[in-house]
């Protein structure tokens, strides 16, 4: 195959960030594909070339395959990288690059094929036999068989998208009352996420920690896998800290869990990178869950403890190159991501889109900040809240903690309410230092996240909100006053600011 | 010059807290809570970042304005902060609420889309129970009934877009 020249990046925010800061690293020419609402965006400034593809919903412009192939085409790229979401994980987009002959950076249609429908490639696994969590063999056409499903299997139960992962379309639900009303949000969720609005059912684990491989495959033959992430800190089911490794995987069970992946990965003729995840029991049993069939969104923290540049290795082995290894690398020390999303934790996590007026982001050793946004953007509305992921190596996992408070701490973005101090509780807390978390942690423990109770800064906060309240009274006053010279003097410094005009 | 008094009222709380704030001059201030007197040396940063330094102890402190409320931020603490003067305080009304009369007004948390109406003008509704389902950002969220009642407007339409805070329902 032949070396990439052009990559057009069929994504937005900060993964389209992320696989075009390689591609200017690797000399690689970027193309950017942008809606609408998303003239503004970062990876518009950032790609060589960018063009727009439609109105705001991603259904008409970052989903339609016609005019990103188009763009591809007009622009003489020769690859395109998806990222994750949108048509990174359908098989269908895959066969038009190639009847286009554009390099899709993926693994081939046939393999998204068996493992991009959830169902097949739970019937798939068993085949292989690989152990699979309980439950719906298929999707169902009908709402009553689904409600008879859940009866017979028993609750609570999982209700989950057939078309694609990422939490959208998925819900828990514990009551036959809620089953209603779930089902139907799920299948519009998912309709919405992924143009399919299959749903199954899976029996819910107790208790389970969610625990992925990562493993990565070239075209001759070779697959590694690339170690775990834990990513039991989960809301809504969507993950928001990561890490690696597991605090609760013994060596012997990350060989155990490894090698099933690889098997789950061959079994389907897996190419480039992929993740196979897991769910854990109390038991320490561990079943299939899904294999997302493209980069994740928490791929950064592999690629602390192992120094591999994973969307270097899509590019690379999309050109035919072969892995340098053939075992898989042992982690070396302790990196951890959380998730920066643009929504409010105290009122049941409502998206807060709106304009980011003050942007200051942590710097320092082993941090690493990977951002859509910028001060003074929009965050808009249509698209996922997700605004930035902020990820940090340690030699171990205390001092990874310690470092993650500490930049969590510098983090500051104003204007719209985000889940900053959120995460910074969720690092503080004794069960998440601890390691043992499942995935229940969040809801568990959401109240005393939302840490209301810590009054031992109110004097300092009271006093702050006096001083800068009586600067802006005193600005105001200025403002109005007629420029004479008793207004002239000022008690405030102010740093940054013009000087008081003086007459 | 002359000693302001600050009246700064905590969200959530009904009695503020009576702040002093004497100018020193050179950006010093004396600042007197709970009868406790603070010299406090003062840089403003653009962007609403606070410099503080009390009694040799620095402070960051991060302030964002939202209309009259002030968002303070002190490490890992966030707060919500309404201060005014003797004078301001004086011309503001006392704190109504709208909750002790009963009628509850739906507002749109968010900008979005209606996508579904789950009751119509006329239904009683239990407490908790689903009223309408606004989309943004990918994720649908089920707006629910504040208390028990009876839906007594409706102003949402499915299908349609809706700004922050736009009335949706009433519910009596």
């Amino acid at each position: 195959m032949a070396k990439i020249r052009k990559i057009l990046v069929a994504n937005r925010g900060e993964i389209a960030l992320r696989v075009m800061r390689t591609c200017q690293e690797l000399g690689i020419g970027t193309v950017a594909v942008f809606s609408e609402a998303d003239r503004s965006a970062p990876h518009v400034r950032m790609a060589d070339e960018a063009y727009c593809v439609g109105p705001a919903p991603s259904r008409e412009s970052y989903l339609v395959q016609q005019k990103i192939l188009e763009v591809a085409r007009t622009s003489g790229a020769d690859a395109i990288h998806p990222g994750y979401g949108f048509l990174s994980e359908n098989a269908s987009f895959v066969r038009s690059c190639e009847k286009a002959g554009i390099t899709f950076i993926g693994p081939p249609a046939s393999a998204m094929d068996a493992m991009g429908e959830k169902t097949r490639a739970r019937a798939n696994m068993t085949l292989a036999g690989v152990p699979v969590v309980p439950g719906s063999t298929k999707s169902f056409p009908s709402h009553h068989e689904a409600r008879d499903f859940a009866q017979t299997i028993g609750f609570p139960i999982m209700l989950k998208a057939a078309g694609g992962g990422g939490g959208k379309g998925m819900r828990r639900i514990d009551r036959m009352e809620d089953f209603d009303s779930a089902f139907r949000g799920a299948k519009s969720e998912a309709l919405n996420a992924f143009g399919n609005d299959a749903v199954y059912i899976e029996k819910y684990l107790e208790k389970p920690h969610h625990v992925e491989i990562q493993i990565f495959a070239d075209t001759h033959g070779t697959c590694v896998h690339l170690n775990e992430r834990e990513c039991s800190v989960q809301r809504r089911h969507q993950k928001v800290v990561e890490e690696t490794p597991s605090p609760i995987l013994t060596p012997q069970m990350r060989e155990a869990m490894g090698q099933v992946a690889i098997k789950a990965a061959k079994a389907v003729n897996y190419v480039g990178a992929g993740t196979v995840e897991f769910l854990v029991d109390v038991h320490r049993n561990f079943y299939f869950l899904e294999m997302n069939t493209r980069l994740q969104v928490e791929h950064p923290v592999t690629e602390w403890v192992t120094g591999l540049d994973l969307v270097a290795w899509q590019i690379r082995v999309a050109e035919g190159a072969r892995l340098p290894f053939d075992r898989g690398l042992k982690p070396r020390g302790h990196a951890l991501e959380v998730r920066i999303y643009a929504e409010d934790p105290a009122t049941n996590f409502m998206p807060s889109p709106g304009k980011i007026t003050f942007l200051r982001v942590p710097g320092g050793p082993s941090v690493r900040d990977d951002s859509g946004v910028y001060p003074g953007y929009t965050v808009p509305n249509f698209y996922d809240p997700m605004i930035s992921k902020l990820s940090v190596w340690a030699p171990t996992r205390p001092e990874a903690i310690a470092r993650m408070k500490r930049a969590l701490k510098e983090y500051v973005i104003k204007g719209i309410t985000t889940n900053v101090r959120y995460l910074s509780a969720i690092m503080e807390h004794p069960e998440f230092v601890s390691g043992d978390y499942d995935t229940g942690f969040l809801p568990r423990n959401h109240e005393a996240l939302l840490g209301k109770s810590d009054s031992s800064l109110e004097a300092l906060s009271a006093l702050a909100s006096v001083v800068h309240a009586a600067a802006r009274d005193e600005r105001a006053r200025r403002a109005h006053a007629s420029p004479s010279p008793a207004a002239g003097t000022s008690a405030w410094r102010l740093y940054g600011r013009k000087p008081p005009r003086r007459s | 010059m002359k000693t302001l008094r600050y009246f700064a009222r905590l969200k959530g709380s009904s009695e503020p807290v009576t702040v002093d704030l004497e100018p020193l001059g050179n950006s010093r201030f004396a600042l007197t809570l709970h009868q406790r007197r603070r010299e406090v040396d003062v840089l403003a940063l653009e962007g609403g970042t606070l410099s503080l330094l009390i009694e040799g102890r620095s402070f960051s402190v991060e302030i964002e304005e939202r209309g009259e409320e002030l968002l303070v931020e002190t490490g890992s603490r966030l707060s919500s902060w309404d201060v005014a003067d003797e004078r301001r305080a004086r011309l503001r009304p006392s704190a109504a609420s709208f909750e002790s009369q009963g009628k509850q007004v739906i507002l749109a948390p968010m900008p979005g889309k209606i996508v579904k109406l789950l009751v119509k003008l006329g239904d009683e509704v239990t407490q908790g129970q689903g009223l309408v389902v606004v989309e943004a950002m990918k994720m649908e969220n089920e707006l629910k009934s504040p208390k028990a009642g009876k839906v007594t407007e409706v102003h949402a339409q499915e299908g349609s877009a809706v700004e922050i805070n736009a009335k949706l329902l009433v519910v009596e």
